[in-house]
């Protein structure tokens, strides 16, 4: 018989450390935000209503829809081009960062190691910097040129999309590399015929994913002047003409919803794993499941062929709308500016004295970061489960075995209305939602971490929503058949299954979410984001070399902490 | 107590095209261990989900407990799916959770909200669930990840899930297909020896006719959707069974 009093393991484990350490954090967040302060000025509140109620009647005049159109289709090509040249790089980049090129080049040399870690390690420098400061950067160069957009999304996703072809490279199974290796194929013909075929879904499966990301940054990074749809959406909040503004903004919605959608439906009819997966390094292949939305995925049989089709004919295309003067890039002019940036930048201008200042930015970047991602995860987490389409539609895993008329169209509603929510948060980019933070807060820490938050909601809330979609149902399916109330259900089923996912998904975009400090330093929230940019824009390379460092140290310390925060997610119970 | 326990009245299931159950006629008696047998496909899984309330008849009514299930508003079904447990031949078992989280979720349609927030942070009735454990045959494990389990504790778990649930019938859906023949043997005894035990009814589908055999009172054989055969254990001769498994 067990004995009378069980005895209990302790409560104090490394998972409670971390939830205190996590406590500890956000709230010295809150206080570096300065609420002690005045923040919050409610004069702007007559000019934020205004704002708002200007969503119900955008500018639908002819002339400012073509403009719209335009600028809409600058966007998408910034877009298509950064992503084409981008994975093109990527994939050579991916290839000489791998292990297993080196290993199959020099099986015995030591040194081909070294050389692949090396590179790697370059790489993680262009990858740590926002794509917004490599934007600034090349405006000084280019001046405001087109080839500024493209140049400015190609650079830092290069690295990233090498880092995670790499990656997925490395833990492709070898066996049938080493079958043809061993039998005196050529590495790279060896690689064409084994790691590329069995590892390609995933690498389109990313670059899909990528494809939706430089479509954000390219919004990004018309407001810097690029053009597009923010240069549009800038001029238009600069001369407070809040219709044209929405205007902009419909149509940016627009476009991202058609590009989302696009790239989930493929990814789907690929069978690919979520990004989720892609990101934690699981080759787990989710089986499709039935329901209400997947039966319309199902109507478009052909939909791989029309994508190919698609970009065949929207690739060239987007290259030509773009117009870029690509012979910038290796005029002489350009040679002597990157001549004369080299030399203002070396030796960088440190002085002792900085160091308070400089210290004391790096910490509101990060306490910024902290109270952005707590507002995104939370908020994400949040409506989730409304956006997942297998939670509250009818026979979903919340909704009773019989449902009534009225709680399926409750279900619809909060699920459309839901998405549409997330999408309006994520399509907009943070600097504007940091102007619009700063009708009624004053500029600081705050408005840029709400910002940060609003939009990486958007983006989190969607991902979310996909891990509750893949969720296993059949231990809830187990829960409901014993009778279990929903709220128990939701409890002991759903959340147990999904919170790690989520956490994991928090803990990565946290990293990104450092690095986009600074696209809202640049419209006045603090942090070391605003001194970049003053630096760049007074063009003091010296002392802008220092603070990027601090910048980059800030990058690897949060990737490094959120590293070993996954690695436990993934352990412990 | 119910008597019958369980009773299908001229149900018919279809998915779409597919007809899994036809017309099918049905008493289950309280106390009795019934096995069913049949090909995959036979409707054997369609039939346990009907009678534990997760799937609606397409024709037809089911009985469970005195209660018409068909008819019953959301929280009364609730109330008759508390007295029925269930154990699945992949265990449906939430994996990162502790061992002594997935025991308790047997309390669930029971327990109030809240001492279920509190207790997965300071498991509640833990001496409950320990006993559960004891009578498995896995007492250490309290504490483990679930998902760091093999297959054969897995299914222990998920036996004293439904302990701890404490319901009047016990269904099980090929609780054995996935494990080895002795851990099967193993397995089934404890599942008996537990309805024996406390006096609960027992309806398992299963594949093996010899386990069929040796564990239960009657045997129900499912082909194409209808009854083929429902006989007292010891009448089922090998040309029955082999002329079950014919297409």
């Amino acid at each position: 018989m067990a004995s009378r009093s069980v005895p209990r393991p302790s409560l104090w484990t490394t998972r409670t450390q971390w939830f205190l350490l996590m406590l500890g954090a956000i709230g010295c967040s809150v206080f570096t935000a300065g609420f002690q302060q005045d923040w919050l000025n409610l004069q702007g509140l007559p000019q934020l209503g205004q704002f708002f109620r200007a969503s119900l009647h955008p500018d639908l005049s002819p002339a400012f829809l073509q403009l719209t159109w335009n600028a809409s289709l600058v966007t998408l090509a910034f877009a298509v081009c950064g992503t084409f040249l981008s994975v093109i790089l990527g994939l050579v980049g991916g290839v000489l960062i791998s292990e297993v090129w080196w290993q199959s080049v020099f099986p015995r040399w030591a040194a081909g190691r070294f050389s692949g870690q090396g590179l790697r390690s370059i790489l993680s420098v262009p990858r740590a910097i926002h794509e917004l400061i490599w934007g600034l950067f090349f405006v000084n160069l280019f001046g405001l040129d087109p080839l500024v957009g493209i140049v400015a999304i190609v650079v830092p996703y290069s690295a990233i999309v090498s880092k995670v072809f790499s990656e997925l490279l490395d833990e492709t199974p070898r066996e049938p590399l080493n079958a043809l290796l061993n039998s005196g194929v050529p590495p790279l013909t060896a690689l064409l015929y084994t790691l590329f075929p069995q590892a390609a879904l995933d690498l389109i499966s990313y670059s899909f994913y990528r494809f939706e990301c430089s479509l954000r940054s390219a919004a990004v990074l018309g407001i810097i002047g690029a053009g597009g749809l923010g240069y549009q959406i800038m001029l238009s909040l600069q001369s407070l003409r809040y219709e044209q503004l929405w205007t902009l903004f419909y149509a940016l919605i627009l476009l991202n919803s058609l590009v989302d959608l696009t790239s989930a439906l493929l990814r789907h009819r690929l069978g690919a794993p979520t990004r989720l997966d892609l990101n934690l390094r699981r080759g787990v292949r989710q089986s499709p499941q039935s329901s209400p939305l997947l039966f319309w995925r199902g109507k478009l049989q052909h939909s791989l062929t029309l994508a190919g089709l698609g970009a065949i004919v929207l690739i060239p295309f987007c290259f030509w709308y773009v117009g870029a003067d690509y012979s910038k890039l290796w005029s002489p002019r350009t040679l002597t500016l990157l001549a004369e940036v080299g030399q203002a930048a070396f030796p960088p201008n440190f002085q002792l004295a900085q160091l308070p200042e400089l210290i004391r930015l790096c910490l509101e970047t990060i306490a910024m970061s902290v109270l952005a991602i707590t507002l995104a995860g939370l908020g994400g987490i949040l409506l989730s489960f409304p956006a997942a389409h297998n939670i509250f539609l009818p026979g979903g895993l919340l909704q009773p075995f019989k449902t009534g008329w009225f709680s399926q169209g409750a279900g619809w509603l909060l699920l459309i209305g839901s998405r549409l929510l997330l999408l309006l948060f994520r399509s907009i980019p943070a600097p504007i939602w940091a102007l619009v933070c700063l009708f009624v807060l004053f500029p600081g820490v705050l408005p840029g971490a709400i910002a940060l938050g609003i939009h990486n909601w958007g983006i989190l809330g969607r991902l979310m929503a996909e891990v509750n979609e893949n969720l296993d149902q059949r231990p809830i399916v187990a829960l409901k058949a014993q009778g279990t109330p929903a709220a128990l259900l939701f409890l002991y089923g759903i959340l147990p299954l999904t919170f790690t996912r989520f956490l994991a998904y928090i803990l990565y975009r946290w990293e990104v979410c450092t690095r986009e400090t600074v696209i809202v330093g640049l419209v006045g929230a603090g942090g070391l984001g605003r001194l970049v940019s003053e630096q760049l824009s007074s063009f003091s390379y010296s002392s802008l070399i220092v603070t990027l460092s601090g910048f980059v140290v800030i990058t690897f310390g949060v990737d490094w902490i959120s590293r070993i925060a996954r690695r436990l997610l993934r352990g412990s119970p | 107590m119910f008597d019958p326990i369980f009773e299908l009245r001229q149900v018919t299931q279809r998915f779409g095209q597919f007809t899994a159950l036809s017309d099918l006629n049905l008493h289950i008696a309280s106390g009795e261990r019934v096995a069913l047998v049949g090909s995959s496909g036979a409707g054997k899984s369609t039939l346990l989900r009907l009678l534990n309330g997760t799937l609606l008849p397409t024709q037809g009514e089911i009985w469970a407990l005195g209660q018409p299930l068909n008819r019953l508003s959301a929280a009364k079904l609730r109330r008759v799916q508390c007295q029925v447990g269930t154990v699945y031949q992949q265990f449906h078992l939430v994996n990162n959770l502790a061992v002594v989280h997935n025991v308790n979720a047997g309390h669930l349609g029971k327990w109030s909200f809240w001492k279920a927030v509190l207790s997965l942070i300071y498991p509640q009735e833990l001496e409950a669930a320990a006993k559960a454990l004891y009578r498995v045959g896995i007492p250490e494990k309290l504490f483990e990840r679930t998902d760091s389990l093999s297959g054969g504790q897995q299914q222990r778990v998920a036996i004293a899930r439904v302990l701890v649930q404490d319901p009047i019938a016990i269904l099980a859906d090929e609780p054995v297909a996935s494990l080895d023949p002795q851990l099967s043997r193993e397995i089934m005894d404890l599942l008996c020896g537990l309805a024996i035990a406390d006096g609960k009814t027992l309806v398992v589908s299963i594949h093996s006719i010899e386990l069929a055999k040796s564990h239960f009172d009657r045997i129900i054989g499912l082909r194409a959707g209808q009854v083929f055969f429902d006989l007292p254990a010891a009448q089922v001769s090998n040309s029955l069974t082999s002329s079950l498994y014919q297409r």
